[in-house]
């Protein structure tokens, strides 16, 4: 270990002034070090994962078992094309008697850097709100949010939401209605092929929120309830070529 | 006339025991059996004999020390496992109608006296030859039981969690379900502790207690009056619940249920 | 109070009151299983799951090592906490350090063995659960009963007259108003707080990144809208790799709850970047030891393989009727028997492992392949001199007797002859172990002629 380990070496880092507890850490794991000496490790490291826990493969109707595992966890999923899906977007905004909208696509996403501000165009035209700033005064009071993902999960229905320059956490989690924008070349079979894609990547984003339903609690008697601290509506527009 | 050397499923088949290949088995009846349920250990010796062994039964056998072993007592347990083994060394093999008998035998007395040397190859060896009744009857002489059950009203069964090392609920669901006539009312839960445990319920007797509660309840639910178990212990507690509660139900174990089938024993009602 | 009396009396009491708890845990078997069914092979992801954790467990120290550089390369903050009072004073430093007063929480079964709530109020900080029914139970100022949903043993009628109380609100006991109540409350929380504290469920080695599975959404709030996010991590909680992450993934939800996957499944790689809009400035990871380092080389190891997901909660017979509150731990049901007393003391809590029938039921659905009851049996002979007195003289005499088959013979003579007939062939009620059997079942009498009688008179003969 460096002397200098105690420094940041990401300038990006935020270390505040508190005791250095690098002398405490390195001690015990030295200790334990000790303890597990003599002990012989007898379990090894599997390999070969996606055999035994691949659930669905690549040539799969991947549109088709993503809008049928999502639908079954409680996402409206809404097919979409190149040319409609504005107007998708606005049918479940109106359907909702939603207002004001922050609009969060990522210019990276394959819709293309200008589609938030077609979007918003589109619904100012419609005769919504919409926004893209994402802070509190915005993300608090806003009736829905419209987000890009960085990726779909046929298996389970779940849309990926990352943090990012410009994309704010708070979207998909702050207003009651989320809708979330899928290209279908943007699915991926199983959780293995999300996970083997996310380990090949250089750096990871500080938040990724794998998202598989409405927000929900059973506390109550086992009662389910939608909407808890999270959104209560999550509608996917599923966008094919 | 019989060839020399026929196989017991073989002989089966065509009906001939007399001089077939005799497979030498020791009897393991364990305490409980031996104590409050004789005629479990009637049965087991009368099926055997007629799927082709010849049944001996070493009267130095007493106990197998599974309650100390389960409470923790193990200086115990393994004074009772060191007793058992030269009891059982000079058979090919034992069987016991005890499932959870069978796992003390043959997974704790190794692991109880695995620093001992000598008594642990013992213990191996003892473990190696030592089956539980049904594992027995369908391992070694290659028996369908299920073919050989019949019963003449409704039965639901209780299946001993400690079996679970020798077979499963749906095992014995199966061997019951298609046995003449198939009139299997399963319960509810078909696998669901009766509060037994063994020293648990008498140190325990307030969790034992609505333990049993669920258990008879879910058997008496099933609408079946008779209810397979085959662990005496269990038995112990389920038919002492029931009768102290006045509820319609009787318990057998499959041995029984067997000997009755195949016309060795009279039915017992 | 002995302890064993202790826990009795909560036994007692617990068992008159728990339909609730009877008809939730069949519920959550019953999801389980359907769920589990979906999958291709469940035994052997379960396996792979097991083996991943056991070789993690082994190789700690690696995994560890690698995990640290790992955090603070993304700009996080380690630190160790070697028990529990020195975690709450990490945790209580780090508020200080901030000038915090109010913190929330997401929820967290470590924090509450380190008992971290009461130590921040001590120091001035108000830390509200953001949990659901961890709101509910702190609002109640109750205890939570179950390790995935703690007011299990709470009805409808408790819930509304807690939450009146609490925040002045209409009384209703409608769950979708009381949720929304709870909703409103909370939200104005979160845009206040300055501090957010949660738990991890799996920490990835590879990438130092935290992996946090929640269903409401307050774990996400807890996360991203203070300016300090501490996240409290036992050191169990590590696996290796990033691809390791979906084999407990596939498990984890459908264990506990019966659904593929929790609603939120959140990774956080360090503290938010320079140009992210939202998110924690800081991030400190608490590495928690509290004895689990103890158990790592010895027989007890694989309880660290837990994912903490309840299923043997639910599967077990003996919490379905007694509890949670009944275990007077942090950790009830099978895995609570283990685990309360390894980590916080044998003698303290030695009923808790001899409360078990050992029916398995626990190592069936345990999606990391514990031996539950294998592992309560070895607990019991390490606890074998606290045992009471007449359990032990009663085993050495139960050895001596079962050590000759004379003394055998004798007392099968013998035990039909002392147990008096009370009522055609059954045995109604008696002194000490007897009457314990008897207070629920009666007792055949044995028949005077054993099966070894049985045996000699008749059946050697024939062949």
């Amino acid at each position: 270990m460096n002397a200098d380990q105690n420094q940041p070496r990401d300038s990006r880092a935020r270390t505040p002034e508190l005791p250095p507890a690098r002398a405490a850490m390195t001690a015990f794991i030295d200790a334990l070090r000790q303890r597990l000496r003599d002990f012989e490790s007898r379990a090894s490291l599997p390999q070969e994962l996606e055999q035994t826990v691949r659930q669905v493969v690549a040539d799969d109707d991947l549109p088709t078992r993503f809008t049928r595992a999502a639908t079954s966890v409680g996402l409206e999923v809404h097919a979409g094309s190149p040319t409609d899906w504005m107007d998708v977007i606005a049918d479940i905004l109106r359907k909702h008697e939603a207002h004001s909208v922050v609009v969060q696509l990522d210019t990276d996403s394959p819709l293309g850097e200008h589609a938030t501000a077609e979007l918003g165009n589109r619904l100012t035209t419609d005769g919504f709100e919409p926004t893209t700033v994402v802070a509190d005064e915005t993300l608090f009071s806003a009736d829905a949010a419209v987000t890009s993902v960085a990726a779909a999960i046929a298996e389970t229905g779940t849309i990926v939401c990352p943090s990012g320059p410009d994309l704010a956490r708070g979207a998909s989690l702050l207003p009651p209605i989320h809708v979330a924008v899928v290209q279908t070349s943007q699915l991926v079979p199983d959780q293995c092929d999300y996970f083997d894609q996310l380990a090949g990547q250089a750096g990871l984003p500080a938040n990724i929120n794998l998202i598989t339903g409405p927000s929900k609690t059973a506390d109550i008697e086992g009662i389910l309830v939608t909407g808890v601290h999270g959104p209560r509506h999550v509608h996917v527009v599923l966008v094919s070529p | 006339m019989i060839p020399a050397r026929m196989a017991p499923h073989e002989a089966r088949v065509s009906g001939c025991y007399a001089e077939l290949d005799v497979v030498e088995v020791a009897l393991f009846v364990t305490c409980l059996t031996d104590t409050f349920f004789p005629r479990v250990g009637e049965a087991v010796v009368r099926v055997l004999r007629h799927f082709g062994c010849r049944v001996e039964f070493p009267e130095g056998q007493t106990c197998c020390g599974q309650p100390a072993f389960n409470s923790g007592f193990h200086t115990e347990a393994a004074a009772l496992a060191r007793r058992m083994i030269p009891v059982f060394a000079p058979y090919e093999q034992v069987v016991t109608p005890s499932a959870s008998c069978a796992t003390m035998v043959k997974m704790h007395f190794p692991e109880l006296l695995a620093d001992e040397a000598g008594w642990r190859e013992a213990a191996v060896r003892l473990a190696a030859k030592t089956y539980e009744f049904t594992t027995f009857l369908r391992e070694r002489l290659d028996v369908d039981i299920a073919a050989h059950l019949s019963f003449d009203e409704p039965v639901t069964f209780h299946f001993p969690c400690h079996a679970r090392e020798a077979y499963g609920p749906e095992d014995l669901h199966n061997w019951l379900a298609h046995g003449k006539p198939a009139d299997l009312c399963v319960p509810e839960h078909n696998d669901l502790c009766c509060g037994f445990g063994g020293v648990f319920a008498v140190d325990y007797p307030e969790i034992s207690e609505p333990m049993l509660a669920d258990r008879l309840e879910d058997l008496v639910a099933s609408g079946a009056r008779l209810v397979i178990c085959n662990e005496g212990g269990c038995t112990l507690s389920l038919a002492g619940g029931t009768h102290r509660r006045g509820l319609p139900l009787r318990f057998k174990h499959i041995a029984e249920c067997l000997a009755e089938s195949l016309g060795l024993m009279e039915p017992e009602r | 109070m002995s302890t064993r009396k202790a826990f009795r009396q909560r036994v007692c009491e617990a068992v008159a009151d728990e339909r609730a708890v009877h008809l939730a845990t069949w519920h959550k078997m019953e999801a389980r299983a359907e769920s589990m069914r979906q999958l291709r092979d469940p035994e052997a992801i379960c396996e792979l799951a097991a083996r991943i954790k056991q070789h993690t467990l082994e190789n700690l120290p690696r995994y560890l090592e690698q995990f640290v550089a790992q955090v603070e390369r993304s700009g996080g903050c380690v630190h160790f906490a070697a028990d529990a009072d020195a975690a709450r004073r990490i945790i209580c430093d780090i508020a200080a350090a901030h000038g915090a007063k109010l913190a929330v929480k997401g929820k967290s079964m470590t924090s509450e063995e380190i008992h971290l709530n009461d130590a921040l109020e001590a120091v001035g900080v108000r830390t509200v659960e953001t949990d659901l029914g961890e709101f509910i139970v702190q609002i109640d100022h109750d205890r939570p009963s179950h390790i995935v949903t703690p007011i299990i043993h709470k009805d409808r009628r408790q819930i509304a007259q807690a939450m009146t109380r609490a925040t002045g609100c209409a009384y209703t006991e409608d769950a979708e108003e009381l949720t929304a109540i709870a909703r409103r409350y909370l939200r104005d929380i979160f845009r206040r707080c300055e501090l957010g504290i949660t738990g991890v469920n799996f920490g990835v080695a590879e990438s130092g990144t935290l992996c946090v599975c929640t269903n409401e959404g307050n774990g996400r709030m807890s996360s991203t809208r203070p300016r300090v996010h501490v996240a409290l991590m036992g050191i169990e909680k590590l696996v290796p790799r990033l691809r390791d992450l979906p084999v407990f993934l596939k498990l984890l939800a459908r264990s506990s709850t019966g659904q593929p996957l929790t609603v939120y499944t959140t990774l956080i790689t360090g503290p938010k970047r320079a140009d992210d809009p939202d998110g924690p400035e800081e991030l400190h990871v608490v590495l928690l030891d509290n004895g689990r380092s103890e158990l790592l080389a010895g027989e007890f190891a694989e309880v660290l393989r837990c994912i903490r997901c309840g299923a043997c909660l639910n599967a077990c017979p003996v919490y379905r009727n007694i509890g949670g509150h009944a275990y007077g731990s942090v950790y009830p049901g099978p895995i609570g028997s283990l685990v309360t007393p390894l980590l916080q003391g044998l003698d303290e809590h030695a009923e808790l492992p001899r409360a078990s029938s050992l029916c398995g039921a626990c190592r069936v659905v345990c999606p990391v392949k514990i031996d539950i009851p294998g592992l309560l049996v070895r607990l019991r002979a390490r606890t074998r001199r606290s045992q009471p007195l007449l359990k032990r003289v009663a085993m050495r005499a139960w050895k001596w007797m079962m050590k000759s088959p004379t003394r055998y013979r004798w007392a099968q003579w013998w035990l039909p002859r002392l147990l008096p007939d009370c009522r055609d062939g059954w045995f109604r009620g008696g002194p000490g172990p007897l009457g314990a059997w008897t207070r629920s079942r009666d007792l055949p009498i044995p028949p005077k002629q054993s099966f070894r009688k049985l045996w000699r008179e008749r059946l050697s003969d024939e062949r």
